[in-house]
């Protein structure tokens, strides 16, 4: 039986319940979500629930369509690769590479990037604007180009990644916080709380950041995905995860030589990073048509 | 106006010696002599050595170093090349104009089928229409681009071989360059096969311009879509149907051009990764540009090239992002009333 309402006024949820039943109107955002929450699984239980290890060769099943084709076989669910190399496996594995991988890439950089960008945010005058410059200047390379830059010097190889993809992300997290804080500091409110005698780090964590956070965590969406389609890229241009390697990106490279009589073997790790990069994009864009109304 | 164009000169300038700088530091990291890494000669004669330490200032301290190397670049000393021996500079200027010709190709196709198509969907009261091409934005988005070009790769060209798939043109036809684009180089060709040289190069054009025009494609269509939206609720626009007008007439002679300028913004922030795609979509198709060049470098260590990939690279990003934003700025009003306020 429901509580009786003994009242009549309006009740007001709370702003995260609020967020929250924004977010959940959306059918396709929270498709997401669950997508999101699959994998999250899948980057823990991963490789306990693959059949095979993923570089387990087995020469007698070289090329296998996956099991729903005529010459498929049930045992090898999407199929094998050239060197018989069970797919499925492969890519249940590959979860933890390239989505696990992004994601601690990206709470890297976002500590990283947070500490930098409410420093410099809180900061005015020269110092602020010389971090601006200096910001806009790593901005300008693409996260990609300055991924190369760095594996370049580091050579490739999968630790190299996480460096390259992190240092490529951090500015983003830089000036997204920064401006944030910068454009929050200039409101009247803050100017009150100041008058109330609140110090710097007072009006930093009680009076701006609660107007922040939305921003960091729509950035942090948008890098999630960045972050993945880097990884994935670098594999593919063979800078990035080597040739064994069940990241995803790898795989659609060590596909390539059997592109022609096997299209499976590009085809699946490819709509795994599409699977991955579609739902993490479905929920950034479900959060920021939540978060909209309240943030103006 | 003038004081905010010298202000984007100098962030220019700023940013551009910022830039240097990260390449110069990077530079001094490669696991190489130094030497070797900025002039790209393996093997120095006891000349070439003391010309290398001289042209860049080796023997003194960073600071100068820097100094030397910012000049050298600037006045188009990239060193020469590890694998070919020819100067960097030579090979950049014969791959530039690929990549510009593929980039202008594509951003084309973005817009000419983004614009119309954000308007539809603005437009439109079916929530089918609207939902349909918000997927396709939102799948576009996703879709990684190296994955999407092998497959169109591999549908259009290897399957129904509609489309070439590699290289700019086909090697049969020898086309001297004048503008390096070969659309144009074609036209201007004198020789008899011009023009079925042209429509080659057209069609080798198609698959990589629409791989890369995916991105760029939905981003107008939903930067479109919004404006349209804010802009056909104003005053103006109610006026100018109370005035009469038929709708084809106000949406695009009242709405549209105000609806653009968001479009245009959008395509300054669109550049970085419009430019790492590029990259991928060159591998990709064999198509001779700027990011072929540079991953291959990267393959072959070639440490001259990777430095003169980045920079001409990144410097065209940022030259390219501040003209969009001065380009931003002179055509919309409501920032020049927010410039004079000040």
């Amino acid at each position: 039986m429901p509580i009786k309402k003994l009242y009549q006024e309006e009740q007001i949820d709370s702003p995260l319940g609020q967020l929250w039943h924004s977010f959940a109107s959306n059918p396709f955002a929270v498709a997401g979500l669950w997508a999101i929450i699959f994998l999250l699984i899948l980057v823990v239980l991963g490789p306990l629930l693959a059949p095979f290890q993923p570089e387990m060769q087995n020469p007698d099943a070289i090329l296998l369509p996956p099991s729903w084709d005529q010459a498929g076989h049930v045992s090898h669910f999407l199929g094998t690769d050239d060197l018989g190399r069970d797919l499925f496996s492969r890519i249940l594995h590959g979860v933890r590479l390239t989505f696990g991988m992004s994601l601690i890439v990206v709470i890297s950089a976002l500590v990283v990037g947070f500490v930098i960008g409410s420093l410099s945010g809180m900061m005015r005058g020269l110092k602020s604007s010389i971090l601006g410059h200096l910001l806009d200047a790593l901005l300008s390379i693409p996260s990609l180009l300055l991924a190369i830059l760095v594996v370049a010097v580091t050579g490739p190889g999968l630790t190299n990644v996480f460096w390259a993809v992190g240092i490529a992300l951090t500015p983003q997290f830089v000036r997204a916080i920064h401006q944030a804080v910068h454009e929050e500091l200039q409101k009247e409110y803050v100017t009150a709380a100041k008058i109330d005698g609140a110090s710097q780090i007072q009006i930093f964590w009680y009076v701006i950041m609660p107007n922040v956070w939305d921003v960091v965590i729509i950035q942090t969406t948008i890098a999630i995905s960045v972050a993945i389609l880097d990884i994935a890229a670098l594999g593919f241009l063979n800078l990035g995860a080597q040739a064994p390697s069940s990241e995803w990106g790898s795989m659609i490279f060590q596909g390539l030589n059997s592109l022609l009589i096997a299209p499976w073997t590009i085809t699946i790790p490819g709509l795994a990073i599409l699977f991955t990069v579609l739902s993490i994009n479905l929920v950034g864009d479900g959060l920021r048509s939540a978060l909209a109304p309240i943030r103006n | 106006m003038w004081r905010y164009f010298v202000r984007r000169i100098n962030l220019f300038f700023v940013t551009s010696i910022v830039m240097i700088s990260v390449i110069f530091f990077a530079t001094g990291m490669f696991p190489v002599e130094k030497g070797y890494a900025l002039s790209g000669i393996q093997f120095p004669t006891v000349e070439q050595q003391a010309q290398t330490v001289e042209d860049y200032n080796l023997e003194d301290n960073q600071l100068n170093q820097f100094i030397a190397y910012v000049t050298q670049r600037l006045s188009g000393n990239l060193g020469i090349s590890v694998n070919s021996q020819q100067s960097v500079a030579d090979e950049l200027s014969a791959v530039l104009p690929a990549s510009f010709e593929l980039s202008l190709f594509a951003g084309c196709i973005a817009v000419f089928f983004g614009v119309p198509l954000g308007v539809i969907a603005s437009l439109s009261a079916s929530k089918t229409i609207q939902r349909s091409i918000l997927a396709i934005t939102l799948t576009g988005y996703s879709i990684p681009v190296f994955w999407l070009g092998l497959t169109l790769a591999l549908w259009f060209g290897v399957h129904l071989e509609w489309l070439p798939i590699s290289g700019q043109i086909n090697l049969l036809y020898e086309i001297e360059p004048v503008t390096g684009f070969m659309l144009i180089d074609t036209l201007l060709s004198e020789r008899p096969y011009a023009i079925s040289a042209f429509k080659d190069a057209l069609l080798h054009i198609i698959l990589p311009a629409v791989t890369l025009a995916v991105l760029p494609f939905t981003v107008v269509i939903r930067i479109t879509r919004q404006a349209m939206m804010t802009v056909m609720t104003q005053t103006y626009i109610r006026a100018a149907e109370a005035r009469g007008l038929n709708t084809f007439r106000i949406l695009i002679r009242h709405a549209l051009p105000n609806a653009l300028i968001p479009v245009l913004k959008a395509f300054g922030l669109m550049l970085g990764s419009f430019a790492s795609y590029g990259i991928l979509v060159e591998v990709i198709f064999s198509w001779p540009g700027v990011g072929l060049w540079l991953i291959n470098g990267i393959y072959q260590r070639d440490y001259t090239v990777i430095q003169a990939g980045i920079l001409s690279v990144s410097l065209l990003i940022i030259f390219l992002s501040i003209m969009i934003d001065l380009v931003h700025t002179t055509i919309n009003p409501i920032n020049r009333k927010e410039l004079y306020a000040n």
